[in-house]
C-alpha cells in the first residue's frame, strides 16, 4: 500500500456546537448576527489567484453523467437525475463563456455500459438539447466507471497535446461494475495526461479518491443543491497546465461576417455546412461566414470547419479568456470606521452601509461589497484604474 | 403600454474629452457641447416622461475621470421648485446637470493633447450602478436597461481589453449598448453594439443631434421590431497581429497567452515559450524483398 495522507474523517473529530454561532445582544435581538452571516456568505468565495501559473485555455472536457438506479432518489428535488441535468445545462453556459474556444461532449452510464450522449462539439445549443431530452431515461442498473473511461479515452487520445484533457463524472453511486482492472486504467490516463475530477452525490468512494489523487483532478461529495452548484462552478476556471502539456501554435481563420440580401447583384442563396447533419429545415441563407481556405459557409462561430479542419474563431472569442490571464488582483478589505472622508461608493454611487469597505490596490478607489462582488466576478477590470492607465 | 412593473433604465454616457470639444467649437460654430447637452437633456426629459417607472443615469467621461452628472451627490438636498410650471423632477434634473457639467469642465486639467477617450471606465461605472439599481428593485419588479454612448473624439487604442471585458459583462447582464457616434467611426463600438444587440449610428448632420437621439434611441428593445430602424452594420471581427496589427484572416494562435501571429515563428514574443515544430513522419524505405529466380 502507498502512503495515503492521514486526512481525518468527519465522524472522528469533535461535536459541533452549533447554537454558540447564534449571539444576542443586549436588547436580545439577533439582527447583529444575521447581518454578520449575510455578509459572510456574499464573501465566501475565496478568490485564489493563481499568478503566473500557465493555464489550460483550449480544453476538451468529457462529462459523465451517472444514470443509474441510484438517480432516481429524491434526495436532491424532484429526483437526483432532473436536478443533475438541470444544473449541467447551466455548467455548459457557463463553460462556454468563460471558456470560448473548447469544447465538451457528455457520456452517460447505466446498466453496466457507457454510451455517448453527444459528441465532443464546441456548439452549446446541441448540449443543452441534448441534456434536455435526457430528462426522460429511465434509471436502470449499475454505473460502469471503467467503460465510461474508457469511451471517453477513445476520443481524447486523439486530441493535440496543447490541449488539456479532462473528464469530469458526476457519480451517485457507491458501486460500479467494471470488466478489467481499474488500476491499469488509471496508469493508463496518467500516460496519456488525462485529469479525471469526480463530484459524488452520495458518499466518498475510494476508488474515485485513488483515481482522482493519481490523475491531479479533485473530488468532492455533495452536501445539498447550493454547493453542487458551487462545485460545478469550480470547474468552470481554466485548470493550471500540466507541465508536460506541448505549447504550440495553432493555426486559425478569422472569418468576415457577409451580410448580404437579395438585392445585390452577387448574392447567392447558400448551405451552410453546420447544417448538412440536422434535419430540421433546408437551412438556405444569404450572410454568413466564409472560411478563408476554403469558402465553406457556415452560420455561427466558434466552428471547425468540416471541409479543411481549419478552426475557425473570432477576435472577441479570444478576448473572453484575457482576463484568466490576466486576472484582477483581490481588494483588501478594511472596516467602515476607519474610513477617512465620504460615505460614498465610487462606482455604483451608492452609500456605503456594509460593515467593510473594499481598496483598489493600485488606485486606493473605495468600493462597497456588491461592487467588489460584481468586479471580481463578471467585469474584471477596476472602473478607475482605467483611467490611470491612460494617463502615463 | 408598460405595466407598473417593468422598469426601464437608461444611462447616457456622453464623452467630454475637453480638447476635441474645444476644437470643435472653431470648426462649426454653430454645434457646440452646449448644444449637445442641450439634445441630451431633451432625450433625458423624453425618456422620464415616457413612463413613470423610467429610470435615468448620466455620466460624463473625460480621460482623466468618469463622473455622474445625474442622479448625483446632491441630488437630495435639491429643492424642488420650478419657475416655469414645468414637472419639477425635470426642472431639478435640468438644473442638476447644468451645474454638474460647469464644476467638471472646470475642475478638468488639460494636459497635452490627447484627443482620444476612455469610455471603458464610464461604462463600467454604468454597470455598476445597473447593478446597484436591479438589487434595489421590489419584488415582481422586472428590469430592462440599457446604455446609450455619444461619442465625439477617436477611440484609445489602450483601453481594448478592459472595453471587451466591459462589453461581455454588459453582454452577461442583459444590458445593450447603444452608439451614436459624432465624428470617426469607432470599432469598438461597433462590436460592442454587435455582441450586446444594440444599435450603431453614425450621425450624418451633427446640428440634428435632438431628431436622431429621440426616433433611433428613444424607444427600448420591445418596441425596436417594429420600427424602421437604421440597418445594421458591416462589423469587421478579423484579428489584428501582434507583429505588424495587420488584420488577418489566417493566423496562428499561441495556445498559451492567446496571442496571434500572422507568421510561423518558433518564440511567441509575448510569453516567451517555445514551440515545437511539427515535422512530417519520417517514413522508413521498405526493403523490397528479392525474389529467387527459378
Amino acid at each position: 500500500m502507498d502512503e495515503e495522507p492521514e486526512i481525518a474523517k468527519r465522524w472522528e473529530g469533535g461535536y459541533e456546537r452549533t447554537w454558540e454561532v447564534l449571539k444576542e445582544d443586549e436588547s436580545g435581538s439577533l439582527k447583529a448576527t444575521v447581518e454578520d452571516i449575510l455578509f459572510q456568505s456574499k464573501r465566501k468565495r475565496v478568490i485564489e489567484s493563481h499568478g503566473q501559473v500557465r493555464l489550460g485555455m483550449m480544453r476538451h472536457l468529457f462529462v459523465v453523467v451517472d444514470t443509474s438506479r441510484t438517480m432516481d432518489d429524491h434526495d436532491l428535488k424532484p429526483n437526483r437525475l432532473t436536478s443533475t441535468l438541470k444544473l449541467l445545462e447551466f455548467f455548459v453556459d457557463e463553460y462556454f463563456d468563460q471558456n470560448p474556444i473548447s469544447q465538451i461532449g457528455i457520456i452517460t452510464t447505466q446498466n453496466k455500459r457507457a454510451q455517448k450522449l453527444t459528441d465532443l462539439s464546441g456548439n452549446p445549443k446541441k448540449h443543452i438539447t441534448a441534456l434536455k431530452k435526457a430528462v426522460d431515461t429511465t434509471c436502470i442498473g449499475e454505473p460502469s466507471l471503467y467503460n465510461s473511461i474508457n469511451l471517453a479515452m477513445q476520443t481524447l487520445k486523439h486530441m493535440p497535446g496543447h490541449t488539456s484533457r479532462e473528464i469530469l463524472i458526476v457519480l451517485s453511486s457507491l458501486t460500479t461494475c467494471d470488466p478489467a482492472n481499474i488500476n491499469e486504467l488509471v496508469k493508463t490516463l496518467q500516460g496519456l495526461k488525462i485529469r479525471v475530477s469526480v463530484i459524488g452525490l452520495s458518499a466518498e468512494v475510494r476508488v474515485c479518491t485513488v483515481l482522482t489523487r493519481d490523475t491531479g483532478g479533485s473530488y468532492n461529495v455533495i452536501l445539498d443543491e447550493c454547493h453542487f452548484r458551487e462545485l460545478l462552478m469550480l470547474h468552470v476556471k481554466p485548470p493550471p497546465a500540466s507541465t508536460s502539456s506541448e505549447c504550440s501554435l495553432i493555426r486559425m481563420g478569422f472569418p468576415q461576417h457577409i451580410i448580404a440580401t437579395m438585392s445585390e447583384q452577387d448574392a447567392k442563396p447558400s448551405f451552410s455546412m453546420a447544417h448538412l447533419d440536422s434535419t430540421g429545415g433546408p437551412g438556405l441563407g444569404f450572410g454568413g461566414y466564409y472560411c478563408p481556405q476554403c469558402r465553406a459557409k457556415y452560420t455561427e462561430l466558434p466552428v471547425e470547419c468540416k471541409v479543411c479542419g481549419l478552426t475557425l474563431v473570432s477576435a472577441p472569442h479570444l478576448a473572453r479568456s484575457f482576463h484568466h490571464l490576466f486576472p484582477l488582483d483581490a481588494f483588501q478589505e478594511s472596516p467602515l470606521e476607519e474610513l477617512t472622508g465620504e460615505r460614498f461608493c465610487q462606482a455604483c454611487q451608492g452609500q456605503l452601509k456594509d460593515q467593510s469597505v473594499f481598496t483598489c490596490p493600485v488606485c486606493r478607489t473605495v468600493f462597497c461589497v456588491e461592487c467588489d462582488l460584481f468586479i471580481h466576478d463578471t467585469l474584471h477590470c477596476c472602473p478607475s484604474c482605467i483611467h490611470n492607465q491612460g494617463m502615463s | 403600454m408598460a405595466s407598473e412593473e417593468e422598469v426601464s433604465l437608461l444611462v447616457i454616457v456622453l464623452d467630454v474629452n475637453p480638447i476635441w470639444w474645444g476644437q470643435q467649437a472653431q470648426r462649426e460654430p454653430e454645434f457646440t457641447l452646449s448644444k449637445c447637452l442641450d439634445a441630451v437633456m431633451v432625450m433625458a426629459n423624453s425618456h422620464l416622461i415616457m413612463t413613470r417607472t423610467n429610470k435615468l443615469a448620466i455620466i460624463a467621461s473625460t480621460c482623466q475621470e468618469s463622473h455622474f452628472l445625474f442622479p448625483s451627490k446632491h441630488w437630495e438636498d435639491a429643492t424642488a421648485t420650478s419657475g416655469d410650471g414645468k414637472y419639477e423632477l425635470l426642472s431639478v434634473a435640468n438644473d442638476l446637470i447644468a451645474e454638474e457639467i460647469k464644476a467638471l469642465i472646470g475642475r478638468t486639467e488639460v494636459k497635452g493633447n490627447q484627443t482620444d477617450t476612455l469610455l471603458a471606465g464610464g461604462l463600467a461605472k454604468a454597470l455598476c450602478y445597473i447593478h446597484r439599481i436591479s438589487k434595489q428593485l421590489d419584488a415582481g419588479q422586472d428590469m430592462k436597461s440599457r446604455i446609450l454612448v455619444i461619442k465625439a473624439a477617436e477611440d484609445c487604442a489602450l483601453q481594448y481589453m478592459n472595453f471587451m471585458n466591459v462589453i461581455f459583462a454588459a453582454q452577461k447582464q442583459s444590458v445593450l449598448i447603444d452608439a451614436c457616434v459624432l465624428d470617426s467611426e469607432s470599432g469598438l463600438l461597433q462590436q460592442a453594439c454587435d455582441i450586446t444587440g444594440g444599435l450603431y449610428l453614425k450621425v450624418p448632420q451633427k446640428v440634428a443631434l435632438t431628431q436622431y437621439l429621440l426616433w433611433v434611441f428613444l424607444p427600448d428593445s420591445d418596441q425596436r421590431s417594429q420600427l424602421v430602424l437604421p440597418p445594421p452594420v458591416h462589423v469587421d471581427y478579423r484579428a489584428a497581429c501582434f507583429c505588424h496589427r495587420n488584420l488577418i484572416e489566417i493566423g496562428y494562435v499561441c495556445s498559451v497567452c492567446l496571442s496571434i501571429f500572422c507568421n510561423f515563428s518558433p518564440i511567441c514574443t509575448t510569453c516567451e515559450t517555445a514551440f515545437k515544430i511539427q515535422l512530417p513522419h519520417m517514413v522508413k524505405a521498405k526493403k523490397k524483398k528479392v525474389k529467387p529466380v527459378t
